[in-house]
């Protein structure tokens, strides 16, 4: 196998793990405040929309600013359902998630009269020193990067230490563990949670955003894949810990490059293309069915808060 | 509660009628509230809302074959739901009914296109390979989710994305028809033993029902398995368990019910009802596979389960509902200037505003039993403080 294919799968692996990430990132906040996040999908299809429109107006950093605020706006519906009515959190996922579908094929309509875009500008790339001049091509795999995906390597350091050394990071934390107590203390859940979804829905819906903006240069529909539940289960395999989250992003961002640039590779080339195009999703399968019993999610996770009266 | 939940009194109505009479209620709003914000919108686009909702009204209602293509949109959707509530009945989400049915149909089309029979064995036997297909496809995230404890929501989505390659692959490979002069990706047609009769033709009604009208035997069958799905959940032991399960596992465990196994019958039963969902469009109006095959109605189906609540009756309305919202659509598209979108956006805002009137009742159901109960323990204590 010649070694430039690695590169290139390297580098489409690394904008992968970049989407992978920073969703599942999303993820971790809304679900260690307490809410289970399905609608991430949802999410994300709202930021690439959003942000292929405003990045063919405005160019691509409002596209990716667009798809953010977009991803946080929508995001408050799941809020309002399941911290308000409290409705139940898989429900209001499944729902946000159809009715996401449904948003961005009717927004295209409007934005492009068809159910794809025109080619979109996007950010200027950048070679990493060093690098870059690797021998072999091996290079390729860290030129022509997106500042994006730099910044889903660098955005662990902040999100680590606003969970764990911060006091809204402490009360988030508490909020999914034990909502009681919280409340015993005289610190609102409510609140709390919805900062966690909205901190999910601007994450995914940047994110989003930046597949169309960054990666396809393109919105095109149904182009998200089911990459919202591959970051959820990125985030279950990461035991709901950044650090661990991004391992297992990195897993699922090169499962994706599989399909896309290593098909060429000896033993996955004489599967037929549709079989080689299945891997990704075995490959979460397998990830999750291996790791669930391993893990533990957060004590208060999917249940609605029963407590009386302002929570 | 059991038998005086019928006799029960609330301000003079029986319990379940003012149980029924909030339902209701909360059903007008949520109605109410989305149509309210859909109006909105439409006038955002320079449209009178009226005038749009009349104009879906007529064009789903005004001619018997206008309904037929009501009842035509409404039969995937209803075993679609059916599959999608009998999972939910034991607290499970079947996300995966959209790649249940997709390899479903391509079971269906291989046996359809490979075996020559007369129509009595043949149409059942297809039918049987559409089941068979969806139960295999059920099978894996079902047997996964209590083997190693892998959620179900996540598992059966990336099962659908499997689907969709492996479908793919049998239209390239095995299934491609060998026709000369073809070049879409199709098989080839399917004969007429494997075809499901027409409602119009089967009754001589075609100068009221035509050809275009694809409304088919699988709607009956659909209503029956509506039916069917009823009296499995409330009158059998399945699925007393399937309720039991759902309800209160850790009772259910306790009672000696193996919550693994129900929950493993129950989701092969819902990728049983999934293996339908395709059969109408592949055996009623297409006659074939080919690469425009429908897609999303998994996903209708979620939500026709929820506007439902999950009831084979409510179910069955909801997806009547929603048939002619899509019905109206064309309407939309001929008489005024907007995008047919329109309507999966006033789709979106009915499912969102019945999930939360549905929780707000239920909560005020509960609370209205609580008081009951309260009130109840108090006029007994009075009672035996006065005799004492």
């Amino acid at each position: 196998m010649p070694l430039l294919d690695l590169g290139a799968a390297i580098a489409i692996g690394l904008s992968y793990f970049t989407l992978i990430s920073l969703t599942g990132l999303g993820g971790l906040f809304s679900e260690r405040s307490g809410i289970v996040n399905i609608g991430l999908e949802g999410m994300l299809i709202v930021g690439t929309v959003m942000g292929a429109w405003a990045s063919l107006e405005w160019g691509p950093i409002a596209g990716l600013l667009m798809g953010m605020t977009a991803g946080a706006v929508f995001s408050l519906v799941h809020a309002l359902a399941t911290v308000t009515f409290r409705v139940d959190h898989i429900v209001s996922g499944v729902v946000i998630n159809i009715v996401a579908f449904g948003l961005a094929r009717f927004l295209s309509q409007i934005f492009f009269g068809s159910t794809q875009s025109d080619r979109l500008p996007a950010l200027d790339k950048i070679d990493i020193p060093g690098l870059a001049s690797l021998p072999l091509g091996l290079g390729r795999a860290f030129q022509r990067m997106s500042w994006i995906t730099i910044l889903a390597f660098l955005i662990t350091i902040p999100a680590l230490f606003v969970l764990n050394r911060t006091r809204f990071g402490l009360r988030l934390r508490s909020a999914g563990e034990n909502p009681a107590a919280t409340l015993t203390l005289g610190v609102r859940v409510a609140p709390l949670r919805y900062a966690g979804v909205v901190i999910s829905g601007a994450l995914a819906g940047f994110a989003g955003a930046f597949l169309a903006i960054e990666v396809n240069q393109l919105f095109q529909e149904g182009q998200t894949q089911g990459l919202g539940f591959i970051a959820l289960a990125a985030l279950i395999l990461g035991n709901w810990q950044p650090l661990r989250l991004m391992a297992g992003a990195l897993i699922f961002g090169f499962a994706q490059a599989i399909p896309l640039r290593l098909n060429d590779a000896p033993v996955i080339s004489l599967l037929p293309e549709q079989f080689i195009r299945m891997i990704p999703y075995i490959v979460t399968i397998i990830a999750i069915a291996g790791f669930v019993g391993r893990v533990s999610p957060p004590a208060a996770a999917g249940k609605a808060y029963e407590g009386g009266g302002r929570i | 509660m059991g038998d005086t939940a019928g006799t029960a009194q609330v301000g003079g109505r029986p319990k379940w009628v003012d149980t029924f009479m909030i339902q209701g209620l909360a059903l007008a709003g949520a109605l109410l509230f989305a149509a309210l914000v859909g109006g909105i919108i439409i006038s955002a686009f320079g449209e009178n809302p009226f005038f749009v909702y009349r104009v879906l009204w007529f064009f789903s209602t005004s001619r018997l074959s206008d309904f037929g293509k009501v009842l035509e949109n409404a039969t995937p959707l209803i075993f679609s739901a059916l599959a999608v509530a009998v999972a939910f009945k034991a607290s499970m989400f079947n996300i995966g009914v959209e790649g249940q049915y997709y390899v479903g149909m391509v079971a269906a089309a291989a046996v359809a296109v490979f075996l020559d029979l007369p129509t009595v064995l043949h149409l059942p036997l297809v039918v049987l390979a559409a089941i068979l297909g969806a139960v295999i496809w059920a099978a894996i995230p079902a047997i996964l989710k209590v083997k190693t404890g892998a959620h179900e929501v996540v598992t059966t989505i990336m099962m659908n994305g499997i689907a969709v390659s492996l479908l793919a692959w049998a239209l390239l490979n095995p299934l491609r028809t060998s026709r000369q002069g073809l070049i879409d990706l199709r098989t080839d047609q399917f004969p007429e033993s494997a075809l499901i009769p027409n409602l119009g033709s089967t009754f001589g009604l075609e100068n009221v029902l035509p050809r275009s009208v694809h409304l088919t035997w699988l709607f009956p069958l659909a209503l029956l398995a509506a039916l069917m799905v009823w009296f499995l959940l409330h009158r059998t032991s399945l699925g007393f368990e399937t309720r039991a399960v759902g309800g209160a596992p850790g009772a259910a465990e306790a009672g000696g019910i193996s919550i693994g196994a129900t929950q493993i019958m129950v989701f092969l039963l819902s990728g049983a009802l999934a293996g339908f969902v395709g059969l109408n469009h592949l055996l009623g109006d297409a006659g074939f596979l080919g690469a425009n095959y429908e897609t999303q109605l998994g996903f209708t189906g979620i939500a026709v389960a929820f506007l439902g609540r999950n009831n084979p009756i409510g179910i069955v309305l909801a997806a009547i509902g929603i048939g002619m919202l899509n019905r109206g659509e064309d309407g939309l598209a001929l008489v005024t200037d907007l995008p047919r979108e329109i309507v999966i956006i006033l789709e979106g805002l009915l499912i969102l505003s019945v999930v939360v009137a549905y929780e707000i009742t239920r909560r005020i159901v509960l609370r209205r039993r609580q008081r009951e109960v309260r009130a109840g323990e108090l006029a007994t204590e009075k009672v035996h403080g006065a005799t004492a």
